[in-house]
C-alpha cells in the first residue's frame, strides 16, 4: 500500500482555538494576549526569533503549561481531555528517542502508554510508516546508531502512528544540517497529505514556514505578540520544485519583511 | 591483542601484590596477626576448604537478602522522591543522618532490640546500604530526558507508565553504579554484624572468636579476612554482569 496517496484515509483534523490567551513566568511575560484559530486540516506555523515564546505557545495548546489568561479548546474540548484522548501527536524539538528501544518499538511508544485510548484499527501500521519514511532497514536497531535525521523521522512516525487530528510540532528539524532539514520538511508534506491532520509547526526558518504552511503567524520576541497573520497561497500538494519559484521567493520575501529583517523598520 | 592485554595485566596486577606481601611479611619477619603471608593463607584455606566455604556462604546469604530488601525500599523511597521535591527534601536529611552514623557504634543496640540471630545482621546490612540506593535511584530517575517526559505526558501517560517505561530504565545507571558502594558497605556490615549478633555461622563469627585466639586464630583470621574479600570481587562481578545485560544499550557499555 503507497501511504502517499491522498484521501486514502478518512480525514481527521481538529479546529484549535486560543482566545486571549496568555502566559507570564514569574514576572516575566512570555507571551501576549492573543486570540488565534486554527481551522481544521490547516497547516499553521509559528515563525519568529529564538526565545519569542513559539515554544509557549505550543506547549499552551498541549496543555503542557497553564495559560495565566485566556481559553484554549481542541475541538471544543480542554487540552487535558484532548491529551487524555490521545488527539495530540507531539513531536519535540530533541527527538527523545529512549535508547533502551529499538527504533520500532520507539516509534511505538506513544501508542504503547495510556493504549486505551490508542486508535482501534490504526490507518497505517509502525511498519509502514517506518517504510514510508525509509527507516526500514533500521527498525531493530538503537537510537545511537541512527543520524540526526534519521532519528527525527523516528519521532516523526512516533507522533503519526497516532493517527491524531493535531499535530504539534515544536521546532523538530532546528538541530539539522540545513540538507536534512530540507529534505525532512518534504517528507512531512508528503506524510501528512492523505491523512490532513491540523498542524501547528513551530519554527525560525523562513523556507520551513513557506513550504509547510497555509498560514503563518509571525511572532515578534519579548512579550511574544503576534504582529501579523501572512496567508500562503502556494498550489497544494506542494512538491520541492517549488522553492525553485517566483511565488515562493514571494512568499519568503513577505515573511522577512514581518520579521523585520533587512528593514530599518525596528 | 587486546583481549590478552585485558588479562594478562590484571593478572600481573595481582601477581606482584602477592609477591611483595609475602617478601614483606619474610623478610621483615612480621607478626602473624599483624599480617599473615598469603602462602600460609592459602594452606589454612586448603587444611579446611568446606568451613570457610560454608561460612561464606552463610555471608553471602546475609548480604543478598540485605541487599534486596534495601534495593527494595530504595526503589519505593526513591521514587516518592523523584516524584516530589517536598519527600526529597523531607527525606534527604534522614537519609544522611543513617548514612553518616557510625553503624559499628549502635550495633550492640540493634541487637538488643532486635534479638540474637541473623534478624539483626540483616537489619543492618539494608538499614546502612537502604540510603546509597536510595540517593542512586532519586538521582537516576531525576536524569530521565525531560523531552521524553514532556512526551509521555502529551498522550497523559499515567504516573505508573511513566516510572515504568522511563524513570526506571534512565535510573538503572545509577542504580547499579551505587550497587558496587552498597556491596562494599553490605561486606562489612554483614561481618560485623554476624560477630556481633553471636550466631553460629558466618565469616564475621569466626573472623571474631579467632582475633582473641592467641594459638592459631591468626591464620583463621586472615583466611576469613581473604574469603571476605574474595566474597566482594564476586559481588562486584555480578554487577558488571549484570551492567553488560541491563545496560547494553547504555554509552557506558559501548566499546
Amino acid at each position: 500500500m503507497n501511504i502517499f496517496v491522498s484521501g486514502t484515509i478518512p480525514t481527521v483534523s481538529a479546529v484549535v482555538e486560543l482566545s486571549n490567551v496568555s502566559k507570564t513566568f514569574g514576572t516575566v511575560d512570555a507571551l501576549a494576549p492573543a486570540d488565534l484559530t486554527i481551522d481544521g486540516g490547516e497547516i499553521l506555523t509559528v515563525l519568529g526569533p529564538s526565545g519569542c515564546g513559539k515554544t509557549t505557545l505550543l506547549r499552551l495548546i498541549a496543555g503542557l503549561v497553564p495559560a495565566s489568561t485566556g481559553s484554549i479548546t481542541i475541538d471544543g474540548v480542554g487540552a487535558a481531555r484532548a491529551r487524555a484522548e490521545k488527539r495530540i501527536g507531539f513531536v519535540p524539538q530533541a527527538p527523545a528517542l529512549l535508547p533502551w528501544r529499538t527504533v520500532r518499538a520507539n516509534a511505538a511508544l506513544l501508542l504503547d502508554v495510556n493504549s486505551a485510548h490508542s486508535p482501534a484499527s490504526p490507518s497505517h501500521s509502525v511498519d509502514e510508516l517506518l517504510e514510508a519514511v525509509g527507516l526500514s532497514e533500521f527498525a531493530d536497531a538503537r537510537p545511537d546508531e541512527l543520524s540526526g535525521g534519521m532519528q527525527q523521522r523516528g519521532g516523526l512516525v512516533r507522533a503519526f502512528a497516532l493517527d491524531a487530528p493535531l499535530l504539534l510540532m515544536d521546532e523538530p528539524f532546528a538541530a539539522l544540517d540545513e540538507i536534512t532539514r530540507t529534505e525532512l520538511r518534504h517528507l512531512l508534506t508528503r506524510l501528512r497529505e492523505p491523512h490532513g491532520a491540523t498542524v501547528v509547526f513551530v519554527t525560525h526558518s523562513i523556507s520551513e514556514a513557506a513550504y509547510l504552511s497555509d498560514r503563518v503567524a509571525v511572532l515578534s520576541p519579548r512579550p511574544g505578540r503576534v504582529t501579523s497573520i501572512e496567508p500562503v497561497a502556494l498550489d497544494r500538494p506542494r512538491r520541492p520544485e517549488v522553492e525553485d519559484s517566483a511565488e515562493f521567493f514571494e512568499v519568503t520575501t513577505r515573511l522577512r519583511r514581518a520579521l523585520g529583517i533587512g528593514t530599518d523598520s525596528r | 591483542m587486546k583481549f590478552l592485554r585485558s588479562v594478562i595485566a590484571p593478572v600481573t596486577g595481582v601477581v606482584v601484590l602477592l609477591l611483595v606481601w609475602e617478601a614483606a611479611v619474610r623478610i621483615f619477619d612480621i607478626q602473624r596477626f599483624v599480617l599473615l603471608a598469603p602462602s600460609a593463607i592459602v594452606s589454612e584455606l586448603f587444611d579446611d576448604p568446606g568451613a570457610y566455604w560454608s561460612n561464606t556462604v552463610v555471608t553471602a546469604r546475609h548480604m543478598a537478602i540485605g541487599l534486596t530488601v534495601s534495593l527494595l525500599i530504595a526503589l519505593i523511597v526513591g521514587s516518592l522522591m523523584a516524584a516530589s521535591r517536598f519527600v526529597e527534601e523531607a527525606a534527604q536529611p534522614v537519609l544522611v543522618v543513617i548514612l553518616v552514623t557510625p553503624w559499628v557504634a549502635y550495633m550492640t543496640s540493634i541487637v538488643i532490640w532486635l534479638d540474637y540471630g541473623e534478624r539483626p545482621i540483616l537489619f543492618l546490612v539494608a538499614f546502612t546500604t537502604f540510603p546509597v540506593f536510595a540517593f542512586g535511584v532519586v538521582g537516576g530517575m531525576r536524569s530521565a530526558d525531560p523531552a521524553a517526559r514532556e512526551l509521555l505526558a502529551s498522550v497523559d501517560a499515567s504516573k505508573w507508565e511513566v516510572l515504568w517505561r522511563l524513570r526506571l530504565p534512565s535510573a538503572l545507571p545509577a542504580i547499579l553504579t551505587t550497587g558496587r558502594f552498597a556491596i562494599a558497605l553490605a561486606l562489612a556490615a554483614a561481618y560485623f554484624a554476624e560477630g556481633s549478633a553471636l550466631e553460629p555461622r558466618g565469616l564475621g563469627v569466626i573472623g571474631r572468636r579467632a582475633a582473641t585466639d592467641q594459638s592459631g586464630g591468626a591464620e583463621v583470621l586472615w583466611t576469613t579476612i581473604f574469603c571476605t574479600a574474595a566474597l566482594g570481587i564476586v559481588g562486584l562481578a555480578i554487577v558488571s554482569i549484570a551492567e553488560r545485560v541491563l545496560l547494553h544499550w547504555h554509552a557506558s557499555q559501548r566499546a
